[in-house]
């Protein structure tokens, strides 16, 4: 990833697993924002339509028919998504967004080998997208909570991104990107990525982090934000009194081993504070506390908040 | 879903890995119909690890010897759990007992072999003995005899070993296991190895297309302990790990519950907003009975958001621990139709909702939803609001000093 990546109002967009019900449900709402959907793919539906886009039984004959496509947007469901991304990449599409949760971890270890070997981007899966207020939305997240800004967020889960974006709204701060990398316990795109896209995205001036327990991303990233990034960080973390062992619903917020017991257990709340504070990160302790530490942060000239 | 030792070894010998003649063994009684010759090792079979050191484990040499074993296995708790079966197997004499693992490490987003030359009960995670080689692409058995290499393995043993990896990685893909260990590998005097102990996790979102697996969940200790959830029993962490407060709330299809024997009932809309949540009423020195996460809006096939909330009420309302009912859901409008509608009859049927709700929602207008008017029911768009307000009803005293 080279962090020039582009989604904007005039991305051409495919979304494949259209004619089920994400599909059919969150195709007109993204259509209705402005998005560019050239074309849909469901197989056994070639030739019908789904509010006026035209729906192909593959990738390639969608392809064919509207020529240029950015990025795919799947609503295949769980067992299907590995499958239906391996087309898309086959047929040379570079950006995939997958929206469902509960794709096995080993479908994603198959699809992360080939998405390296092609430098292709995946966001996700157990992901609500990524939508840039006014412009385009490209996965489910309620787009009446955001508004047009200069805060960008990046965050683990789906709900809570829509919490910050409302607390950042309500706040008068408008958003320039929200992206959800995705809850399941393997995912394609990592916090560092997006960090690194979004230091260089002229429309944000400061990004919001929000993560939570499991897995160890806060920690890669809060180093990474150390080393790499000029632009204010505000965190947060969610889960901090979650007790061990139990599952959120989220196949990735589980504090446990990394390596089933064989390394020291990761994923604790204390281990992701403690990675903030290194970084001199400030950590919201509640949602509505994240716009007084972006408001904060702006105030200051960048060079203090760099260093 | 972890498996038990004997499904685990079931799997091993379906893909060739050696396993030791064995016999499943329902009854005390059924030890006198034994197959396998003497002397015989007795194992219980508890989702638990450290079985040995918990006294799991009896060495028998005849039938009044085996009988009496049985009988003090089948009463011995280990770790919480007691066994609905045991395993009756052939004794085996090892000159070496080697540590072979299959994980997934999910911040690589790949697989991992692990493997040390010092393998036994006695193994350890941080010993310098322990290797690992990570399967970087796709799978191929020079991985497994880099690691053979790395344990300090020599001669025939090193393809014994990757053999056995090989067979040890098949079934990890095939299966979807989370993770897959044999620990002691053994090898005899004769130079061959052999699985003496296994331990297989399936992992949970990937049982839907493994019914047959599926199929094994929970079996043996269902009976006894009720609810009691195995997957979470991490079989290393055992000298530490407490079993499970049993849940007092059956959980619907799709939904995760998480108990913490507090008074005040969570229900949301998603992980993230769950976690937030119970982290906002710990701070407000509130403290959650349970937080019943309803979904989100990814995943697929499941039902409008209306029905999720009336399902999850449903299901918590006759809870006695407690005092007051906080749901914080967020949607936006193609979600909100039928929620208020769909929470009103808990406040007409008479046995519904006894105590306060707290209701909180978003406030844009877009998502409006029609809410029942009703003095039970309190309606906030702002989250703190919504938390104090929970927290207060909860515990009127206390608030009263904190003012």
């Amino acid at each position: 990833m080279d962090g020039t990546l582009k989604f904007t109002a005039t991305s051409r967009v495919l979304i494949q697993g259209i004619t089920n019900t994400l599909g059919l449900t969150y195709a007109p709402l993204m259509q209705a924002y402005g998005t560019q959907v050239v074309a849909g793919v469901g197989a056994g539906h070639g030739g019908e339509t789904v509010n006026g886009i035209p729906v192909f039984d593959l990738v390639e004959q969608a392809l064919e028919a509207v020529e240029d496509i950015d990025t795919t947007v799947i609503f295949s469901p769980p067992y299907e998504v590995l499958d239906a991304a391996l087309e898309a990449i086959a047929d040379g599409i570079r950006q995939i967004i997958l929206i469902s949760g509960g794709v096995p971890p080993l479908d994603m270890v198959r699809l992360l080998r080939k998405a390296e070997q092609t430098d292709t981007l995946v966001v996700g899966s157990d992901s609500p997208g990524i939508i840039i207020p006014g412009q385009v939305l490209l996965g489910t997240h309620p787009a009446e909570f955001y508004t047009p800004g200069n805060i960008g967020i990046i965050s683990r889960s789906g709900t809570l991104t829509y919490e910050v974006a409302l607390q950042l709204t309500q706040a008068g701060l408008g958003q320039s990107i929200a992206v959800s990398i995705g809850s399941d316990r393997v995912i394609g795109s990592s916090f560092q990525q997006w960090l690194q896209i979004l230091e260089e995205d002229d429309q944000t001036e400061a990004i919001v982090l929000v993560g939570s327990i499991g897995g160890d991303s806060e920690e890669v990233a809060a180093r990474y934000v150390q080393e790499a990034i000029d632009k204010p960080v505000v965190a947060y973390l969610a889960g901090r009194t979650v007790p061990r062992d139990q599952p959120m619903g989220h196949a990735g917020a589980v504090i446990a081993p990394r390596l089933s017991g064989w390394e020291e257990v990761i994923g604790t709340p204390e281990s992701k504070i403690a990675a903030f504070k290194a970084a001199k990160i400030p950590l919201a302790n509640r949602p509505s506390e994240i716009p007084q530490l972006l408001n904060k942060l702006l105030a200051q000239p960048l060079s203090e908040t760099a260093s | 879903m972890n498996l038990l030792e004997y499904q685990a070894k079931d799997l091993f010998r379906q893909v060739g890995i050696p396993v030791l003649p064995s016999q499943r063994i329902d009854r005390p009684q059924d030890i006198k119909h034994l197959t396998v010759p003497y002397p015989v090792v007795l194992k219980s079979q508890v989702y638990a690890g450290g079985r040995a050191k918990a006294g799991g484990i009896r060495f028998v040499e005849n039938t009044i010897d085996a009988v009496a074993a049985a009988q003090t296995l089948f009463n011995l708790q280990i770790h919480g759990q007691l066994p609905a079966v045991l395993l009756a197997e052939a004794r085996y004499k090892s000159s070496q007992e080697l540590y072979l693992a299959v994980v997934l490490d999910q911040t690589l987003g790949r697989p991992v072999l692990l493997g040390s030359a010092v393998g036994g009960v006695d193994v350890e995670a941080n010993s310098p003995h322990m290797k690992q080689v990570v399967v970087d692409q796709e799978f191929s058995a020079f991985y497994a005899r880099r690691l053979g290499v790395l344990m300090g393995l020599k001669g025939r043993l090193i393809r014994q070993v990757s053999h056995v990896l090989e067979r040890m990685y098949r079934l990890f893909i095939q299966c979807d296991l989370d993770w897959v260990e044999i620990n002691p590998l053994a090898v005899g005097g004769d130079g061959a190895v052999m699985a003496l102990d296994g331990k297989v996790a399936v992992n949970n979102d990937a049982l839907g297309r493994h019914p047959e697996l599926a199929k094994l969940r929970f079996f043996g200790t269902a009976e006894r302990v009720p609810n009691l959830a195995v997957d979470e029993l991490s079989p290393f962490a055992e000298e530490t790990t407490q079993p499970p407060p049993v849940p007092k709330t059956p959980v619907p299809e799709g939904m995760s519950l998480v108990e913490m024997g507090g008074s005040i009932g969570i229900l949301c809309n998603g992980a993230g907003l769950v976690m937030t949540t119970l982290d906002l009423v710990t701070q407000a020195e509130g403290t959650p009975a349970f937080a019943l996460n309803i979904g989100g809006d990814t995943l697929l096939g499941s039902l409008p958001l209306a029905q999720r909330v009336a399902t999850g009420l449903e299901a918590i309302q006759h809870r006695g621990d407690m005092k007051v009912v906080l749901l914080n859901l967020l949607y936006g409008a193609v979600e909100s139709q039928g929620v208020g509608e769909a929470i009103a009859p808990f406040f007409k049927r008479r046995d519904g909702l006894r105590c306060p709700v707290v209701l909180r929602w978003s406030g844009v207008a877009e998502a409006a939803a029609e809410f029942p008017s009703h003095p039970n029911l309190h309606v906030f768009a702002d989250l703190d609001e919504a938390i104090a307000k929970a927290v207060i009803l909860a515990y009127p005293s206390v608030a009263r000093n904190v003012g």
